[in-house]
């Protein structure tokens, strides 16, 4: 519960701090309030929490490890997306905003009633439609933000209206009751298969999946690019944790008769992302098409009977290659013309860092990408999923050709290479999540001892 | 037939052809003012149930706020002649093809199925203003406390988006 009361209060802390004319203070006070939450879900760990004997909120282990994912990846977000908000006029406002978001992450990552779940998706949703508009004077970030609305509002809908078919038949919005329901060898009506399609649908939206992936790459390609970063981040990650938890939870009877055809969809979404992803041209278009491919393979963890463990670890390395990648195409994109092209020559360190989260992107070792597709691969092989398997060994062909070919693009020789100079802190930050794309795939050694 | 029924059925009629002439009719101001008719009409719906604060507050934010905004942007951008309509002809039949699609399947499977809770959920006072209180405050207050969460991010959006910058960046 404190974890929540700290990212509320904090959001709000933001816009005081605003009004008290503070606002060279805010950065430092964010990233000590999320060290601190890291702190409290330390401190808390291996402990069960239903804050007012309820059980709207579940803080146990599993939520707390997830909210730590989140905590993390949001911490190395703020401070390498420093140097575009210092300019930035409403910094505080966005700032604000992209806490609050967190604020619903935090909520599907620990919710234990539909009620919760709702709220969460809606409070992670409604500052990204902002954020994706928050360039007011560029039309394709407007686009971006009203198409993102428009569909995420529908899919939103969607959700809700599976929500109520399912407590129509079984009479709770409680997920221990529902999950009651069904382990009472009640049968699941025809009502409650359609509830749990209706919801499968609306987080099949927010995670970007097939078919409901076509708004992705207009909306991550006209959003401002820190702001792209956070939505395949932690956007993407909530929401797929909340799947998880539905479908691996009280819905798993759900998985079970139907796993063919989540895997259909899986499959489904990993060729249509990749093979519209070889054709781009823009950096930006193809990371995000990217993005929907991971979707593919995250989506492939709830048939796989995976663990949390391993889907946070898939979920973390995806997020520090993202915001690697999103943060070395925005400091690139002040240059004129192919900005990527040369890198290596105006800044190695940013050369580097943008080939290690491809890389690490298209699963190739020592980067930790390999061991998270390595982990869904090992458990889809397991439950029998031989087909989609090959699907996704295919497709990953596919996709390191347009990792190898952006990234090789770096690596070309120009002339009259400008310098692009970086604080010591960022450069630093970039350094330490590239090493921590190589430590992490050392340290999936140890996850059985968690 | 008795009152409640034939009740019932008469506003069932109402909303079903209220909703039906919002998306016919070609002027925008009678489409909202056919919304009108069918937000009160599912309004009515909600008294038939007994659930009089949901038909009141369904009146007053739909009905009145929501309406209102809807009006007010429509005159203020000057919609309120025929338009030409720019869609598609492939687009619509693709649109309404799955649109009826998705209709027949819901329809189909839902009036199949059965509701094995064996009694009805809730009480038939469970909508009055005194029980949602109790409900809203003891058993859902950490979601009521929440929503002013969301509803302080919108407010924050919703400024940011409107607010003017004083530099053109």
């Amino acid at each position: 519960m404190k974890e929540l009361l700290l990212t509320a209060l904090l959001g709000i802390g933001i816009l005081v701090l605003d009004i008290l004319n503070l606002k060279k203070y805010v950065l430092p006070f964010i990233l000590l309030a999320l060290a601190t939450l890291v702190g409290f879900i330390a401190a808390d760990w291996g402990t069960i929490e239903t804050p007012f004997g309820q059980t709207m909120l579940v803080y146990e282990n599993g939520a707390n490890l997830a909210l730590g994912v989140f905590a993390v990846v949001l911490f190395f977000w703020f401070i390498l997306s420093s140097s575009y908000f210092k300019q930035h006029e409403g910094k505080t406002d966005l700032y604000a905003l992209v806490v609050f978001s967190f604020c619903g992450a935090g909520l599907l990552a620990s919710f234990g009633n539909m009620a919760m779940l709702f709220l969460g998706v809606e409070i992670l949703s409604i500052p990204v439609y902002v954020l994706a508009a928050s360039k007011k004077h560029d039309l394709a970030s407007n686009e971006s933000g009203f198409k993102y609305f428009i569909l995420g509002s529908v899919a939103s809908a969607i959700l809700l209206f599976g929500i109520t078919l399912v407590y129509g038949a079984t009479g709770s919005f409680d997920l221990a009751v529902i999950s009651n329901f069904i382990q009472d060898g009640k049968d699941a009506s025809i009502i409650m298969n359609v509830g749990i399609t209706m919801i499968l649908v609306g987080f099949l939206f927010k995670i970007s999946a097939a078919p409901f992936h076509i708004w992705t790459p207009d909306v991550y390609q006209g959003a401002p690019t820190w702001i792209t970063a956070f939505m395949s981040t932690i956007v993407k990650a909530a929401a797929m944790v909340a799947l998880f938890k539905l479908f691996t939870g009280p819905f798993q009877f759900y998985v079970e008769a139907n796993g063919y055809t989540i895997g259909v969809i899986a499959a489904v979404t990993l060729i249509a992302s990749n093979t519209a992803a070889l054709w781009q041209t823009d950096v930006k278009r193809m990371l995000a098409y990217s993005s929907i491919s991971h979707a593919g393979f995250l989506l492939s963890t709830i048939i796989g009977n995976a663990s949390l463990l391993s889907l946070l670890f898939y979920l973390l390395t995806y997020s520090i290659a993202g915001i690697i990648a999103f943060g070395v195409i925005k400091e690139t994109q002040t240059l004129e013309g192919n900005p990527l092209k040369g890198l290596y020559r105006r800044n190695g360190v940013l050369a580097f860092a943008f080939t290690a989260a491809l890389l690490s992107m298209a699963g190739i070792p020592p980067f930790s990408g390999f061991i998270a597709k390595y982990f869904v691969i090992a458990q889809l092989i397991e439950a029998k999923y031989f087909a989609l398997v090959v699907v996704m060994i295919i497709t990953s062909a596919i996709g390191a050709f347009y990792y190898l070919r952006a990234s090789l693009n770096v690596y070309q020789h120009i002339e009259n290479a400008g310098r692009i100079v970086l604080t010591p802190l960022i450069k630093w930050t970039y350094i330490l999540l590239t090493a921590l794309l190589v430590l992490l795939t050392v340290a999936a050694g140890y996850i059985h001892l968690l | 037939m008795s009152l409640t029924e034939i009740a019932f059925y008469f506003l069932s009629f109402l909303a079903i052809f209220s909703a039906l002439a919002v998306i016919l009719s070609k002027n925008p101001v009678y489409s909202v003012l056919y919304l009108i008719v069918t937000f009160f009409s599912i309004a009515g719906h909600y008294f038939l149930m007994n659930a009089q604060f949901l038909a009141a507050v369904h009146i007053i934010v739909y009905a009145g706020a929501i309406m209102v905004l809807f009006l007010y942007v429509i005159m203020m951008l000057n919609l309120n002649e025929e338009q030409e309509e720019k869609t598609k002809n492939w687009v619509k039949i693709a649109a309404v093809v799955s649109a009826c699609s998705i209709m027949l399947i819901l329809v189909s499977l839902i009036s199949k199925s059965t509701y094995n809770m064996g009694k009805a959920p809730m009480a038939g006072d469970a909508g009055l203003v005194q029980n949602l209180g109790k409900v809203l405050y003891k058993d859902y207050l950490l979601p009521f406390e929440l929503a002013s969460v969301l509803f302080l991010a919108a407010m924050v959006g919703a400024v940011y988006l409107s607010k003017k910058e004083t530099s053109k960046s």
